[in-house]
């Protein structure tokens, strides 16, 4: 049980690290397409790269983000339930795990129809479309995993084991 | 309309999810799919991936993790305190103090980027900590920046303007130039606001700043200089042609990592933490966006945006009323979808009215960006109220309420507008030339 | 029932008011038991998304500019040779060969191809008078596909990748100095504001076509199909023409506004041809027989 807690953790733990990653991508792609412009070279599809970081910048911490609770909503209503606000959240993770399973579902499906299909990129890179979107299946299947946990968690001990970020929240002092 | 139910439906649903405690980005999702399921027997989950896909790859939002990232370097710099402790002695004496800091920084900041979530982001990261530390009402520090950071979509360079150009074929140069004094004025209503309720408000109270002389003043201006190079260099860099807009974000990046470092605030440890953090803020955007993206799919499925344009569109309202129509119209809107994708449903009908009205599109571009501003900060679905409650922890009707005053101002901005119309259509017309020939 | 049709122009393109009137004369024609719903602008699919929507079934109709799908295949790019035609009627020879394959290939990928409208022929925007093809070296030339990039290789123009949405901020800052296009983007994007040189060399005629998911087309009864051929055949002479009067209209437009339009002069063009012979062989190397066949017949003709 505490292998498999700490293995769920790490994971989405790194699926924030290789989003990291991807974000330096983008800054060092654009650098290089700067460098590329200014010194009369070509680098032929710098812009369509920078975009494949930016996805998978975004998909590979969706999880990450769950976890650290910087994914906002509006908990007005979670609030004001008081004693009763568990089954609240069972509403809200029960939804949350419906929508990004079936988000996840589609993403790999619609992975699948870019092989399928041979579907290339229509810029200079020429790149089959299912490469990059493979950070697409992986991001939102860990989304939709850590959906799962939370939602077991919460069902199972009665509190769903977000915990939100104390750098992100303490700006204020 | 015999399409009342399915939009009832639809609404309920959306109020349903977003009440309730649902994730933004999920519920929009949810919201979506009903839509499409009511309205087209199109397969909804295949659109979906093929919508979020295109929008979450796209190069122009690349731009917007860096400007994030250039705020979380900033943040754990002593940049935000030098930047204070530069302006504080002169904006003290300023009816409403530091608060003009927000509106400032918010206009200076937008001529860096063309979003308002990263002028939110940039500019909150630095002001809020410092605001708070003066005891400033906390409404205020939100509203203000709620309502200034949308300034980033009318002062040059601008998201939206660059996709209204493009839909109805106008210069985006002139759009552009167009955005620059009616920006400015929002600004100075802002700061207004400020200075009167700073005299008004009880609970206006911060704590004093120590008097200092004039010398000390000037000596105290030197910790400006580090923020103003940095200014320089992400704008200088679009306007002498080294970067686009997209890539001048990369500037402020390495600009910032350079000001760190010779302020020897750069560690591994501020380096990975300002990356993780912008990590985290951007993917919380990016699934906003990504549930955003499919929602405007299913609304031009549906076809409400454009039937209600239609509808207007059958009125025959003179210029000033078919004006106030659609201010209302894109204020309803506005509330439901971001301000980009209501422009793109809706252009291809309010496009004809506007001409035959014979309303000068330019000056239309510039209502436009003050309905969007307006949209960005209107709950349920406003933009900047999601960042700011993703940063300060505030509940949303909080931050709403806080903003209120900001969009009666937008309001009346539009006023303004209709009467001096000169404001956005004298600079394009005077001068024919691109900021750099 | 009602089939929506994603396309990528703005709702005043030409392409997309021939979509429009091609749209309602099929819903006519069907007394409404097949209503065509156009959305222009990419509010429904952007661009880039539309040929895929249209293949899945997303959307049953749509339009997209052909070539842009030139890495899946080169066929789709049969359109944007540089240099191999070079007017209006020379283009509709080369199509009048080329359709029925790029028709086969749109067929593999499950679409039904329905008509298609010739965008005004491409010319050169630049800064200054060009006499010669050695004056163009060193200009900072937009590149945004292969041929473009291979243009500024071989006349030694420093190409500069400017996507579309920033070319007017790209030519205003100077990022960029010169650019093919037809004479509608320069009137669209007012580029006089800051180029003063426009040369008809009509380097090649991009092609937007309008297909249907193969599935839903053999559904149709014989009735509907009937009325979208007889439609179609309309809208793709229609378009032609409009195509043909707005080239007219925008070189006059780009002219009035300062800019000085002309034909390229005849060293020029002939320099340019000779580029236009080597990509031609690179693009024949790609296209493999089926590409042969279609050169080789408008060649002979
Ligand atoms: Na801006
Ligand atoms: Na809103």
């Amino acid at each position: 049980m505490k292998l498999l807690r700490r293995t769920l953790d790490t994971a989405y733990l790194i699926g924030g690290v290789i989003a990291s990653f991807f974000l330096i991508a983008i800054l060092v792609i654009i650098v290089l397409q700067m460098l590329a412009r200014w010194t009369g070279q070509v680098f032929p599809g710098a812009t369509d790269y920078a975009g494949y970081c930016m996805a998978a910048a975004s998909f590979f911490a969706f999880a990450y983000a769950l976890n650290h609770g910087a994914h906002i909503r509006v908990s007005i209503l979670l609030t004001a339930l008081g004693r009763h606000r568990k089954w609240g959240e069972i509403w809200c993770f029960g939804i949350g795990t419906a929508i990004s399973t079936w988000f996840a579902w589609y993403a790999i499906r619609g992975n699948q129809i870019s092989l399928r299909f041979n579907e290339l990129s229509q810029g200079l890179d020429a790149t089959p479309i299912w490469i990059p979107q493979l950070s697409m299946s992986i991001g939102t299947v860990l989304l939709a995993v850590a959906f799962w946990d939370h939602l077991i968690r919460l069902i199972v001990t009665g509190s769903h084991g977000i915990t939100t970020d104390l750098v992100d929240q303490s700006q204020g002092e | 309309m015999e399409q009342l139910i399915p939009i009832g439906i639809f609404l309920f649903v959306l109020f349903l999810l977003l009440g309730s405690g649902v994730w933004v980005g999920l519920a929009l999702m949810g919201v979506a799919y009903v839509g499409m399921e009511l309205f087209t027997s199109r397969p909804a989950g295949d659109a979906m991936i093929t919508k979020i896909w295109s929008s979450s790859s796209s190069w122009t939002l690349t731009a917007l993790p860096l400007f994030i990232w250039m705020g979380e370097i900033l943040y754990r710099t002593r940049l935000s305190e030098d930047m204070f402790r530069g302006l504080s002695p002169w904006m003290a004496r300023l009816p409403g103090g530091l608060v003009h800091t927000n509106i400032v920084g918010c206009t200076v900041f937008a001529a860096v980027s063309g979003s308002s979530a990263a002028t939110l982001t940039t500019v909150g990261k630095m002001s809020i900590p410092e605001l708070r530390k003066r005891n400033y009402p906390e409404t205020m520090v939100i509203g203000t920046l709620a309502g200034a950071a949308t300034l980033g979509l009318m002062i040059p360079p601008s998201l939206t303007l660059i996709v209204y150009g493009v839909t109805i074929n106008e210069s985006i140069t002139k759009l552009f130039m167009a955005g620059v004094f009616p920006g400015l004025v929002l600004a100075a209503l802002f700061m207004g606001y400020v200075a009167v309720t700073s005299f008004v408000s009880k609970d206006f109270d911060p704590d004093p700043e120590p008097p200092m002389s004039f010398t000390e003043k000037l000596r105290n201006s030197r910790f400006l200089i580090p923020v103003i190079c940095l200014i320089l260099v992400v704008i200088g860099s679009m306007y002498m042609g080294w970067a686009t807009a997209t890539e001048a974000a990369a500037f402020g990046v390495i600009g910032s990592m350079l000001l760190a470092a010779t302020q020897g605030s750069l560690t591994w440890g501020t380096f990975s933490e300002s990356l993780m953090g912008a990590v985290r803020t951007s993917a919380m955007i990016a699934l906003i966006l990504a549930g955003a993206s499919f929602l405007s799919l299913s609304m031009g499925f549906t076809g409400i945006p454009r039937g209600l344009a239609d509808l207007i569109a059958s009125w025959e309202l003179s210029r000033f009323q078919l004006l106030m129509a659609l201010l209302v119209f894109y204020v309803v809107l506005g509330c439901f979808l971001d301000g980009i994708s209501s422009v793109v449903l809706t252009m291809a009908v309010v496009e004809p009215m506007i001409r035959a009205a014979g309303i000068d599109l330019i000056w239309f571009g510039i209502f436009i960006v003050v309905v969007v501003e307006m949209a960005q900060i209107t709950p349920p679905i406003g933009f900047n109220l999601f960042v700011l409650q993703g940063m300060t922890g505030h509940e949303m009707n909080f931050i709403a309420r806080a903003a209120i005053p900001m969009f009666l101002i937008m309001v009346v901005m539009v006023f303004v507008l209709i009467a001096f119309p000169d404001l956005a259509t004298w600079l394009p017309d005077n001068i024919r030339k691109g900021p750099a020939s | 029932e009602k089939w929506d049709m994603p396309m990528a122009y703005a709702a005043t393109n030409f392409h997309s008011e021939v979509g429009a009137a091609f749209a309602s004369c099929v819903t006519e024609g069907t007394g409404g038991e097949l209503e065509i719903v156009t959305h222009p602008s990419g509010s429904l699919f952007g661009g880039a998304e539309i040929k895929r929507a249209v293949m899945t079934g997303q959307a049953m109709i749509g339009e997209r500019l052909m070539s842009a799908h030139q890495n899946e295949n080169p066929l789709y790019g049969v359109d944007s040779i540089p240099f191999l035609v070079s007017s209006f009627d020379e283009h509709e020879e080369l199509w009048s060969i080329a359709e029925p394959y790029v028709s086969d290939a749109l067929a593999e990928d499950n679409l039904h191809y329905l008509y298609s409208v010739p965008w005004p022929p491409q010319g050169l925007y630049t800064n200054k008078p060009i006499e010669d093809i050695s004056d163009l070296k060193g200009l900072k030339f937009r590149s945004y596909s292969t041929a473009t990039a291979k243009m500024a290789e071989l006349t030694g123009m420093l190409p500069v990748q400017v996507e579309a949405a920033e070319l007017s901020q790209a030519l205003a800052t100077g990022v960029a100095e010169s650019f093919i296009s037809s004479g509608a983007t320069g009137y669209d994007r007012k580029v006089w504001e800051q180029l003063s040189n426009f040369y008809e060399v009509d380097a090649w005629l991009p092609r937007n076509a309008v297909f249907v998911n193969a599935d839903a087309w053999s559904d149709l009864s014989d009735e509907s199909k009937s009325v979208m051929n007889d439609c179609a055949s309309t809208a793709a002479a229609d378009g032609l023409q409009r195509s043909k009067d707005y080239t007219d209209f925008t070189l006059e437009e780009l002219e009035k506004n300062g800019m000085t339009v002309e034909r390229a002069n005849d060293t020029l063009m002939g320099q340019l041809k000779e580029m236009g012979e080597v990509m031609t062989n690179e693009w024949l190397e790609e296209a493999g027989e089926d590409g042969k066949a279609i050169v080789d017949a408008y060649k002979g003709e």
